[in-house]
Formats: C-alpha cells, structure tokens, sequence
C-alpha cells in the first residue's frame, strides 16, 4: 500500500526558505501553540498571555484570564492583583462556563473520532469488496460492456426501490391492524373509509419523491 | 512521553498537577521559541503558576518588554481583533471540531449508501430499508446512472472521431473518383460502418476486461443467495 505522505518529519530550526511554507507552518503552529496554552491553564490552573505577531504583522493573543489583565500584572510588577469583591464571583463563573465548554469540545471530538473509524472501517470493506466484484470498481475503469450491464442493473434496481417506497407508504396509511374493527354505530368503519381515501390519494406516480436533498447531500 | 489520553479537567491531584505544570510550560516555551524561529516572528509568553509569584516567561525579561509595547502601540482595534481568551478560543474550536464531524458523517453515510447499492445489485432485498434509505439509494442510483451514460456518450464520441478522422484523410486521398453528391453519403455510411467496427472491437477487448484474476473471484450468483431474483438475469455469466 502506498503511503499519502511522509509522516512525522524532523524539521530543521531556521527560517524556513519557502515563503508559502512558511505563511502555512505559522497557521498551523500558531493554532497548535495557543491550544497547549489552553490545556495548561485547564490541567494546571495556570494564567497565561502569548503574542505573537504574523509574518503579514498581525497580532493574535491568547490570554487566561485575559490579556490585558496578565500584561498589567507583569508589568505593573505587583503581586497583589484583583481584589475587588466581585473579582471571586466573575472568576468563578468563567470558570464554570470554561468547565462546561471543554466537557462540550471533548464530547465532539470524541464523536469526530469515532465517525473517523467508522470511515476506515466502510473503506476496508469497500476494498475488500472491489476484488471480488468488478462493478464495484470506479466506472471510468469498466469496459463498455460492463457498464451496459452496470446500467442496466441500475436501471432495475431504481425501479425496484420506487416499489418498495410505495408499498411503504401504502402500509403507513393501511395499517393492517385496523381493517375490519367497526367503531361506529353507524356502520361506516372510519379507518376503512380513511384507507380507500388514502389509497387513491397515496398512489403516486412512478418514482419517488425527488426531494433527495434530504439525504446525504 | 505517555501517549495516554489526558481528561480535559483541573487535575485534582496536587504532585500530579504540579508535575504536569512543570512538563507542559516546559514544553510551550519550546513551541513558542520554534514558532518564531521558523516562521521569523516576533512573539512572547508570560506564564503565572500557583507555585511563583514570579512569572515564567520567554524569551527574556527585555524580550517580552519589547514585544509588550509593540503590541500596544497597535490600535486598539487590531490588538482586539485577533484576540483570544479560554472561552473565545474554545467556542472557536468546538465550532471547527463540528463542522469537521457533519463533513465526516456526510461521508460515511455514502459510503454506508453505496454499500447498500451494491448488496441490492447482489440479491439482498430492500424489505430492511426505510424511506430515509431508500431515497438516498435512490439518489444514489441515479447519480450513477448520470456517471455512466456520460461515460457511454464520451467513448462513442471518441469511437467517433477517431473513425471521422480516418475517413476524412482517405476521402481526401480519392476526391477525384467521387462526385460531390455522393461524397456525404459515402462518407456516413463509411463513418457508421466503421463505428459497428470499433464497438465490436471494445466489446471484445471487454470480454477479456471480465475475465481478469480468474473465474475464481467472481461471485456464485444464485448459489448461495436465496434472494437472487435478479441476478441471474443481469449478471449472465457463462461458465
């Protein structure tokens, strides 16, 4: 199996010479830098201003609390900060409201992760599959008369799945259950009379609902 | 290293937080000093623990001074703009982390579709698919279909203008013998001719196409499969 790239390479510690490499390492290592920022004041309770300016001269910061608030305290050199009396409570309540944002980023990533292998496992099985089935391969692969055959195997099974649809909606509407019970003195059976109603009305014409836009795309 | 996945939390244990300080600020002043090194950027980090008064910081007490007060000569604005704190910056990463898992549950679902489409190529029956199935089966069928008649038009064309090519270069060899009247007419009855000719030849050169790897991989349809109703019809194969 051919591998997609290189994997974890040892980078040398100098300017790097390509400038589109470099406006793409600073992206990327900037993201990086400010997420472990984020995990040591989480982990450790630790307060933490970074700046770094881009090669384009823009300035991003990241600050916990925030980033004025650790500049000052740097370079006021004061020990002593905040101690206003609701500095406690507003802490406090940042503090809750980050508590519940990392249990809600960790819960999406988890959930990215596993949809991540379950990809791997469909293609595994879509691999493992293609050898022994030829239709199954990439149709720009497939000689002229497989595709024929292909196509009209397709054509079959859309046919196919349209009656399936409507005998689906057919037994949502007549549920078998409810032939037969009279409910009414009147002697018309309501779910009866409702059925041949619907069984009119619910014959529709060949194919489906086109609407595909609600499934995968 | 441990590679041991890490909770997201305030680590409750004291010997244990305090070590994990101690590693990790280790290892962001690394990161902030590659970052400027590779990228040649001004940068700095200013790092409070519980354990110091003092803060630890990178790349010197000159250094941050400096980078500090190039910051705040910015307009407040750009300072403002790119401006991150915990909760702002962990919005923004949950925002990410979603739409990467809607792109990623988009895909699986068709690849799940495509497998469906081709176990109902094979004889399994459609009686376990509900509607939400069936019509992204159906959906998907017909992107397929799409596929393979532009397919089927781009061969026939290039069947075609390899022919028209050939036949236009002998029509100019023979001009002399053949009056304008009749030159059309030669020539599409010539040109079909030659198109039988060509998709004869792939129909051929396909027959050697199935047989590849040995009749050994080809799946025993209606051996094993009690729902087989189609396959027999539409996968011949002639043993």
């Amino acid at each position: 199996m051919a591998r997609k790239s290189k994997g974890r390479q040892k980078v040398e510690m100098a300017k790097m010479a390509k400038e589109s490499n470099l406006q793409v390492t600073f992206s990327k290592r900037r993201a990086g830098l400010f997420k472990k920022a984020s995990e040591l004041c989480t982990l450790c309770g630790a307060e933490i201003a970074i700046i770094v300016f881009s090669p384009g001269k823009k300035a991003f910061s990241f600050g916990h609390p925030c980033v004025e608030s650790i500049m000052d305290r740097f370079l006021t050199r004061n020990p002593s900060q905040n101690h206003s009396t609701t500095a406690p409570l507003v802490e406090a309540h940042r503090n809750a409201s980050v508590r519940e944002l990392n249990v809600q980023l960790t819960t999406v990533l988890s959930q990215l992760e596993a949809e991540k292998k379950r990809g791997e496992v469909l293609n595994q099985m879509r691999k493992a599959s293609q050898t022994q089935c030829w239709w199954e391969a990439p149709i720009d692969t497939l000689g002229l008369q497989q595709i024929e055959q292909l196509r009209v195997s397709l054509e079959e099974l859309k046919k196919n799945a349209a009656k399936q649809v409507d005998k689906l909606l057919m037994e949502a509407s007549n549920p078998p259950s409810f032939f037969g019970t009279s409910t009414s003195i009147g002697g018309v059976v309501p779910f009866n009379a409702k059925a041949t109603g619907l069984n009119a009305s619910m014959m529709p014409p060949a194919g489906y609902n086109p609407a595909y836009g609600r499934g995968f795309f | 290293m441990t590679r041991k996945k890490v909770k997201l939390a305030f680590i409750t244990n004291d010997s244990a937080r305090k070590a994990t300080f101690k590693k990790r600020k280790k290892g962001l002043m690394k990161k902030v000093s590659e970052l400027s090194t590779l990228c040649g950027i001004d940068a700095c980090a200013i790092v409070y623990s519980p354990y110091d008064p003092q803060p630890e910081i990178w790349p010197s007490p000159l250094g941050v001074q400096r980078v500090l007060a190039q910051f705040k000569r910015m307009p407040e604005m750009e300072q403002c703009k790119k401006m991150v704190n915990q909760e702002s910056f962990l919005r923004q990463r949950i925002v990410k982390a979603k739409e990467q898992l809607k792109k990623q549950q988009k895909d699986n679902r068709e690849k799940e579709v495509t497998q469906i489409m081709f176990q109902s190529l094979t004889g399994h029956g459609l009686q376990n698919l509900n509607m939400i199935d069936l019509n992204d089966l159906g959906w998907l069928v017909d992107h397929n279909l799409k596929e393979i008649h532009n397919r089927q038009e781009a061969l026939k064309e290039r069947a075609v203008s390899q022919v028209a090519r050939a036949e236009a270069d002998r029509m100019v060899q023979s001009t002399v013998n053949v009056t304008p009247e009749k030159a059309p007419t030669a020539f599409d009855a010539t040109v079909e001719n030659m198109q039988r000719q060509q998709w004869f030849m792939e129909l051929m050169n396909s027959n050697e196409q199935m047989n590849f790897g040995g009749d050994d991989m080809m799946l025993p349809f209606g051996d094993n499969n009690p729902n087989s109703s189609w396959s027999n019809s539409f996968f011949p194969w002639d043993k």
